[in-house]
């Protein structure tokens, strides 16, 4: 009776615990949550181009100011046709959500349009 | 040293495949999904008769079978897992939340092993009196429980957290 009791309380404890640790840190990649809900859209040129597993990177130039824009993992961008597309030198403008934190010039992408042509990496969000 | 190796593991063809392909980096990724479920599902029931719930259930099946399943999913883990770090080495060695979880993860195993020393040298299931485990034993089911707990949301934040 007093090992159930015990053992209970332990369990109930330990799952408390385990959930006051999960939000607290809860901050980038992956997700929404870490990004504002607003819709933001930003136009510059391509510097650098980091693809692959788990998500690719490219870097933009914007006036003076390298961004970073989070695109899809390979699968992603396939299916949307933007990996080929994506070719340093190249004036694009990015349509999805900047990061919560403003310190920080970190864009996560929906859609990408170049010379024009819409790229949707996100076909059933708005943006 | 080390960061030279970790550097290389990034450059290597396993690496560079897994970076850039379309299906097998989220079928590895899904593999070690079903590793730890199965580890997880395992340990879960094990642990806790250990610590006392279900005291008249005989222990020898439950430990016959689910240490047996809670093996092969630390296999498949542990090799998944070995394939998605190589995809990221460098950038998941800069990640403190990872490393946090790789101690967790060994101390997890370190105990596993213990628990299983335990068990196969001094036939547990005999010291088990009406349902009650030796203080040492319930301790690691504890341990287990906690730790492997811990290092599964570890795990899931590793993705979420800059």
């Amino acid at each position: 009776m007093f090992t159930k009791t015990v053992t209970y309380t332990m369990l109930s404890a330990m799952y408390l615990l385990i959930l006051l640790l999960l939000p607290s840190t809860l901050a980038a990649h992956h997700g929404w949550g870490w990004a504002t809900s607003e819709e933001f859209e930003i136009t510059g040129e391509i510097v650098d181009i980091r693809l692959g597993n788990p998500h690719g990177e490219v870097d933009l130039l914007v006036e003076n100011d390298v961004w970073v824009v989070e695109v899809g993992q390979p699968w992603r961008n396939s299916r949307a046709g933007l990996t080929e597309n994506l070719v340093k030198g190249r004036i694009i403008t990015i349509h999805g959500h900047r990061s919560a934190n403003k310190d920080v010039r970190l864009v996560k992408a929906e859609r990408v349009v170049i010379d024009g042509k819409d790229y949707n990496l996100y076909p059933n969000r708005e943006s | 040293m080390l960061e030279a190796f970790i550097a290389s593991l990034d450059q290597s063809p396993l690496a560079l495949m897994l970076r850039g392909s379309l299906w097998v980096y989220p079928a590895v990724n899904t593999g070690h999904i079903i590793g730890i479920s199965l580890l997880f599902g395992s340990l879960v029931p094990l642990d806790l008769k250990l610590i006392g719930m279900w005291p008249k259930v005989p222990l020898a099946p439950l430990l016959r079978v689910l240490s047996a399943t809670a093996a092969l999913g630390v296999g498949l883990a542990l090799v998944s897992g070995f394939l998605l770090f190589i995809t990221r080495a460098s950038a998941y060695m800069d990640s403190t939340i990872f490393l946090v979880k790789m101690f967790i993860v060994a101390a997890a195993l370190v105990n596993g092993l213990i628990l299983r020393v335990v068990f196969s040298c001094r036939n547990l299931p005999e010291w088990v009196i009406d349902g009650v485990a030796p203080p040492a034993v319930r301790l690691a089911a504890w341990f287990s429980l906690f730790s492997w707990s811990i290092a599964l949301i570890l795990g899931r934040l590793i993705g979420y957290v800059h």
